[in-house]
């Protein structure tokens, strides 16, 4: 016989695609090493919480050779700024990160050439971070303010443009072979749940999520996303339901419309795996939809370990788990229990 | 979108009572404002135009609490979180203060009062059960001339049914009244979508009281939410068990009962399946919250073969 | 309506004004005093973002006539750091833990933070996340705001060094590094101003009239009341569109406004442009307009059926899109296998719930170019539909994206943009335009739901055989995105596995449902759910551990996928090996093993929530347990 509150584990794997699906992608950014050494970045696209301002700023900063608080990225403008499309389909990072890296690496180059020449060195030995830059082997070593300014004086605007491709292609109407993608990234979670058999409530106890994120720029940002990603995956599995009547919403707002709060996620213990891609400036991949793909089936998966009803409608709310219960019972699948 | 003509605040009960005999047919009282606020959206009545709101936040003689002979007076304006905050509250209404945490939230619960909560007669309301348990009163007040007439009635008899209750258009409730519980255990069950700002599917209250032996039950109230048109005290099952040598076969039995008193028009098995659960929980978490003993596991699966 | 002499102290200032009374106490801290800090996320109380503190009380101002706040002392996210001062440490903390993402929900979450500490200053996190239970969050999974409260709670009480708020060093590369979020400042102080926080002088207000009607004819508008009505600018409607009408991403099926049928509950019909919000209003219940309701189809299944309603007659079948993938001999496959298993499964609706509602201001400038500054996704592809919506030249077009309170693809739709952009072409004025969440909820697209049938076909050694995937989509009533949404689900659905046989049907169908389309995952979530709940019902059927029978399946390098393509590098066994580790999973058969499983509990999981950690009996009353 089983106590009121049961436990139990399940997992589910994944797979995920990077940047748009069976096109060709593409993303623009323009790229300035600007006057006491700070940089200019202005690309298409932005933030929508997801952190790749700062991402962006990271990796400016990590090409240009100063620091990510000496970025400043421009407004998102259509009358200002290249294109870099729209942000979604996991594509920021990959997309508009290798677009910023391309053309912080254009602007150095002329930077770069106009020190080499003012130091007599070779270009290819000049490197630069954390907001000094140098020649190799050497002791000349500059701010990256005072570089700028040489840089100016010459007659020269360290300005660069990246544009980044990732080159899937469509699919055959008939048979759908195709190449949608360069950059794959997998995924797994494992998800720990308490059944309550009184009420049919489940509880999410633990999550582990282990994601292949490519080269992850941000660590702490990638955990984000797949907190984030876990927690809306559980609100899909458990709670969230949006329902029509003959057209009509029956969850007109918040009230009814139930999304997780702070009492209802797990502890979410995240393992970031890096497979670098090879077809990319930076080796970085993404991670914003994918966290949230292998959610579900693992707490379903749960579910069915800990009191052994499969879940196959979401979302699994109390009552249509305490249904299954007690469908289980009357199919008398509990004698062995006995 | 709520909007109004007029927006009082009385400081005085009589001021009030005055106001609501003068203003257009069709004003609403307000206490903690937090349901009608929700309520005039798209959705439930959408914009809606009051000619006057009275709100009664501002009269003194409806705030705090007083215990006397037994019985605490709630002044109309205490509001949920008190039932967290206050320890004398927590020590004389052993059922309300888990009912509280499961009530909204932090923030509702600064504003939204027990007696609008009450006076809603939602079928759902979490204030209910355990003021059912604790044999609350509701004290009315109306004008008649320039005199302020009181009387009483029992929450039971006060609620009518969904969004109805025995208050007339002239009337404000002005306290809740109740019984001082102090040493009995209580407790509160509850079950929603979710488990922090959410509306009950059921809910079940329970308060104990063991005799000296720890053994038997000197006394037991208890009520059901969310099962029906209006929340019901179990007064059978108490007799059942009052008075009794507490077993979990007894237990098991006396739970058993209720599920088929669930008249809900929606999710009617769901919430038999649950009552049956939620009151054995009930019972027990009681128990433990007067530190008595709970019948043990082993015996009350017994029970149930 | 009369007037309310108001006096309260605002952030320390002493505050005098006249007010309406129906007011709410959000709306007089934004609308009146510019403090834009508190937002309204849902405007019932169910969210937290507009918290504010009464006398010391933290409420949702969203729940509290203005008149209540009479004599009292208001704090705002603004007062917490009065004229740009430090950040608190709690603020800080959320900066150094990453708690802001789009950062819509977090003022309000500072405040119940800061709330918490000053109520107890020792709360456990389990009090914490408690005290925090009234503000949703959408996009972090609280997971780095529960950390942040805890370090502030530590910093404050001087249990951890102020150096634990303090950014983490450079190293030797700020790529792998965790800079802290340049944007989380601004986030977390209430200053970072959104689309609706946004005003401009001479600015209007629009509202909308929707369909009350999922499928009906319009026979005619009047909006001649409405327009007459003092204080109102312009009514448009479908006539208002200069150019070729219709927006979607991937098919342009959707009129700006509803033209001459409405195909949903909520489409829109017309839009009032006016001096306020409540005059908007009270115009659009003044738009008089004849429907004739005709036949509407529900159910996708149904309508895919001969005879049943046309959503568009563009597409008679009511087929958005079909994505078939073919690979190898299905028969063959099915005759290969030991055990054939068949399952349906059915996902949901969901709504993208981003704290943010719709929101946008349109005006066209000095120079003749129609801006419309909005929360949108997809700036280009919104500056290409409009131009030719509204008849201009591209470089007479303008979209400025602000900052995006959660997206989540529901705002890669440009479902409101258009109609700002009409009414500022009409009026010459800035129009502003906020959605109420009911408005958000019943208007904008919602995940697809899907209904799969699945066959799998497995050797007794686990190894998969052929697969046989069929799923429907309700895509609702325009096609939105939802043809790549079929094309990723179908992608991507039988998982990453080497399957030599697959026969793969994913149709998109129209119905007179709210619209479906893009949804962080793009039908993967569904496809893949799936799946993998499949996988494990094989595998109890072949006695398999579930890491197991994935792993005798799992796409290694150089992997063949289901559309063909060679893949390079996969790193599904990693991914695998490290999540079962991490979690120290107990093998053994997919079957009940939860009363067996010696692997519960402990590391990784936290205790199971049961309300009431500030009440509860620890002995000693004054104790406050910490879990």
């Amino acid at each position: 016989m089983m106590g009121r509150k049961v436990r139990g584990r399940g997992m589910a794997a994944s797979w995920y695609g990077i940047a748009r699906t069976a096109t060709i992608d593409r993303a623009g950014a323009w790229a300035e090493i600007d006057d006491g050494g700070t940089g200019k970045i202005v690309t298409g696209v932005t933030e929508i919480g997801e952190g790749i301002l700062t991402l962006l700023a990271q990796v400016a900063a990590e090409e240009i050779g100063i620091k990510p608080e000496d970025i400043t990225i421009g407004d998102n403008d259509t009358a200002r700024s290249p294109e870099a499309a729209h942000a979604g389909a996991t594509r920021q990072t990959y997309m508009i990160g290798n677009s910023v890296a391309l053309a912080c690496r254009d602007a150095r180059a002329k930077l770069d050439r106009e020190l080499a020449d003012h130091w007599e060195v070779e270009v290819d030995s000049i490197e630069a971070f954390d907001g000094e830059i140098w020649s190799k082997g050497s002791n000349l070593k500059m701010s990256m303010e005072e570089a700028v300014d040489i840089c100016k004086k010459r007659g020269v605007v360290p300005v660069g443009s990246g544009s980044f491709t990732a080159h899937g292609t469509g699919l055959d109407p008939v048979d759908g072979s195709g190449s949608p993608w360069q950059a794959y990234v997998f995924g797994t979670q494992v998800a720990e749940v308490e059944v309550d058999t009184v009420t049919g409530e489940v509880q999410v106890l633990g999550i582990w999520a282990a994601h292949d994120v490519g080269r992850a720029i941000n660590p702490r940002g990638v955990e984000g996303q797949i907190e984030g990603g876990v927690v809306q995956g559980l609100g899909q599995a458990l709670m969230e339901d949006y329902q029509l009547e003959n057209g009509h919403t029956k969850t007109h707002g918040f009230a009814k419309y139930i999304l997780p709060t702070s009492l209802d996620i797990p502890e979410i213990n995240t393992v970031i795996i890096e497979d670098p891609d090879p077809k990319s400036p930076l080796g970085a991949k993404g991670i914003g939809e994918p966290a949230l793909v292998p959610t579900a089936p693992a707490i379903m998966n749960a579910i069915y370990d800990a009191v052994g009803v499969r879940m196959t409608s979401l979302p699994a709310t109390p009552e249509k788990v305490l249904a299954a219960l007690e469908a289980k019972a009357a199919a008398g699948q509990l004698e062995a229990a006995e | 979108m709520l909007t109004c003509d007029e927006y009082h605040m009385p400081t005085t009960l009589a001021e009030a009572l005055a106001l609501l005999q003068a203003v257009p047919h069709g004003s609403r009282l307000v206490a903690g404002a937090t349901d009608i606020l929700p309520w005039a959206r798209e959705g439930r009545a959408g914009d809606v135009n009051l000619p006057a709101m009275i709100d009664l936040s501002r009269i003194e003689e409806l705030q705090g609490y007083e215990v006397a002979g037994g019985r605490v007076r709630l002044g109309a304006n205490v509001v949920y979180q008190q039932f967290l905050t206050d320890k004398a509250l927590r020590r004389h209404l052993p059922g309300m203060p888990y009912c509280s945490i499961w009530f909204a939230d932090d923030q509702i619960r600064e504003q939204a009062t027990l007696a609008g909560n009450l006076v809603n007669a939602s079928p759902a309301a979490d204030g209910t059960p355990p003021m059912l348990a604790h044999n609350a009163e509701l004290e009315i007040a109306r004008l008649e001339g320039s005199d302020i007439k009181r009387r009483t009635i029992s929450l039971a008899d006060f609620v009518k049914g969904p969004g109805k209750t025995d208050l007339g258009p002239h009337e404000i409730v002005t306290a809740v009244i109740c019984d001082s519980l102090d040493g009995y255990g209580g407790s509160f069950q509850k079950v929603g979508q979710r488990r922090s700002l959410v509306i009950s599917s059921v809910c079940a209250a329970a308060c104990i009281k063991m005799d000296k032996t720890g053994e038997v039950v000197e006394d037991i109230r208890l009520a059901l939410g969310g099962v029906g048109p209006v929340p019901m005290r179990l007064d059978d099952i108490e007799k059942m068990l009052r008075g009794k040598q507490l077993t979990a076969e007894l237990i098991a039995r006396a739970s058993a009962k209720p599920a088929e008193r669930v008249a809900s028009r929606t999710r009617r098995q769901y919430r038999r399946t649950v009552v049956k659960g939620f009151i054995e929980a009930a019972i027990h978490e009681a128990l433990e919250d007067c530190g008595a003993r709970v019948p043990g596991s082993a015996e009350r699966e017994d029970a149930h073969v | 309506m009369s007037d309310f002499e108001l006096e309260m102290v605002v952030n320390g200032k002493s505050i005098r004004r006249r007010a309406k009374p129906h007011l709410r106490l959000l709306d007089f801290i934004r609308d009146e005093l510019n403090l834009t800090g508190a937002k309204e996320g849902c405007g019932a109380g169910e969210c937290g973002t507009c918290s504010v503190f009464v006398d010391g009380k933290l409420v949702k101002s969203c729940l509290m006539p203005v008149a209540k706040a009479q004599g009292a002392k208001v704090e705002t996210i603004e007062g917490l750091t009065p004229h740009g001062n430090e950040l608190t440490p709690v603020q800080k903390a959320f900066h150094k833990t990453g708690a802001s993402q789009c950062g819509y929900c977090i003022p309000g979450m500072v405040m119940a933070a800061t709330s918490a500490l000053r109520e107890n200053p020792g709360a456990g996190i389990e009090e914490i996340k408690e005290r925090l239970g009234g503000n949703i969050c959408r996009c972090t999974g609280y997971t780095k705001i529960f950390e942040a409260v805890e370090i502030a709670r530590d910093v404050i009480s001087g249990k951890l060094s102020i150096a634990a708020l303090e950014p983490d060093g450079a190293g030797k590369s700020y790529i792998g590094n965790n800079v802290r979020r340049l944007d989380a400042p601004s986030k977390v102080s209430g200053r970072l101003r959104y689309a609706g926080d946004m005003v401009m002088p001479g600015m209007l207000h629009m509202q909308v009239l929707r369909s009350p009607h999922a499928h009906a004819l319009i026979r005619s508008i009047d909006t001649s009341e409405a327009e007459s009505l003092p204080g109102v600018a312009c009514v448009i409607t479908a006539d208002d569109v200069p150019g070729e009408d219709g927006f979607g991403v991937f098919v342009h099926d959707q009129p700006i406004m509803a033209r001459g049928r409405v195909r949903y509950v909520g489409e829109a019909v017309a839009a009032v442009t006016a001096d306020d919000v409540i005059t908007a209003a009270r115009a659009v219940s003044l738009i008089k307009v004849e429907y004739e309701p005709v036949a509407a189809v529900f159910d996708a299944e149904e309508a895919m059926q001969n005879g049943a309603p046309v959503v568009h007659d563009y597409a008679p079948d009511n087929v958005v899109k079909h994505i078939p993938i073919r690979k190898g001999d299905i028969e063959q496959g099915f005759a290969e296998a030991d055990l054939v298993v068949e399952q349906t499964y059915d996902t949901q609706a969901v709504e993208h719930a981003y704290l943010e509602p719709e929101a946008g201001i349109a005006y066209v400038d000095h120079d003749d170019v129609v801006t419309v500054v909005s929360p949108s996704q997809n700036i280009t592809h919104h500056r290409h539909m409009l131009a030719k919506i509204i008849d201009k030249p591209i470089n007479k077009v303008r979209f400025i994206m602000s900052p995006v309170g959660g997206g989540f693809g529901g705002k890669e739709d440009m479902i409101y943009q258009g109609m700002l952009a009409l009414a500022a072409m009409k009026t010459g004025a800035p129009v502003r335009l906020v959605y109420t969440r009911e408005e958000s909820i019943i208007s904008t697209a919602k995940r697809h739901p899907a209904r799969i049938t699945y066959k799998m076909g497995l050797r007794n050694d686990g190894r998969i055989t052929a697969v046989s995937f069929r799923m429907i989509c309700d895509g609702g009533a325009y096609g939105l995105s939802t043809e790549g949404v079929m094309r990723k689900a179908a992608i991507l659905s039988c998982g990453p596995y080497n399957i030599p046989n697959v026969e793969i049907d994913v149709y998109g169908i129209y119905t007179h449902n709210t619209p479906s389309g893009a949804f962080r995952t793009f039908g993967a979530m569904q496809s893949q759910f799936a799946t993998e709940s499949h996988m494990d019902i094989c595998a109890e059927k072949l006695g398999l551990d579930p890491f197991e029978i994935r792993r005798i399946n799992m796409m290694q390098d150089g992997a063949v996928t289901h559309t063909q393509q060679v893949l390079g590098s996969v790193s599904m066994g990693r991914v695998l090996d490290a999540a079962e580790k991490a979690c120290r999973w107990d093998s053994g058969p997919v079957g009940m093993r939860g009363q067996e499983r010696n692997d519960l509990g402990g590391e990784g999981t936290r205790p199971p929530c049961t309300l009431g950690a500030r009440i509860r009996k620890t002995g000693d009353d004054d104790h406050q347990e910490v879990a």
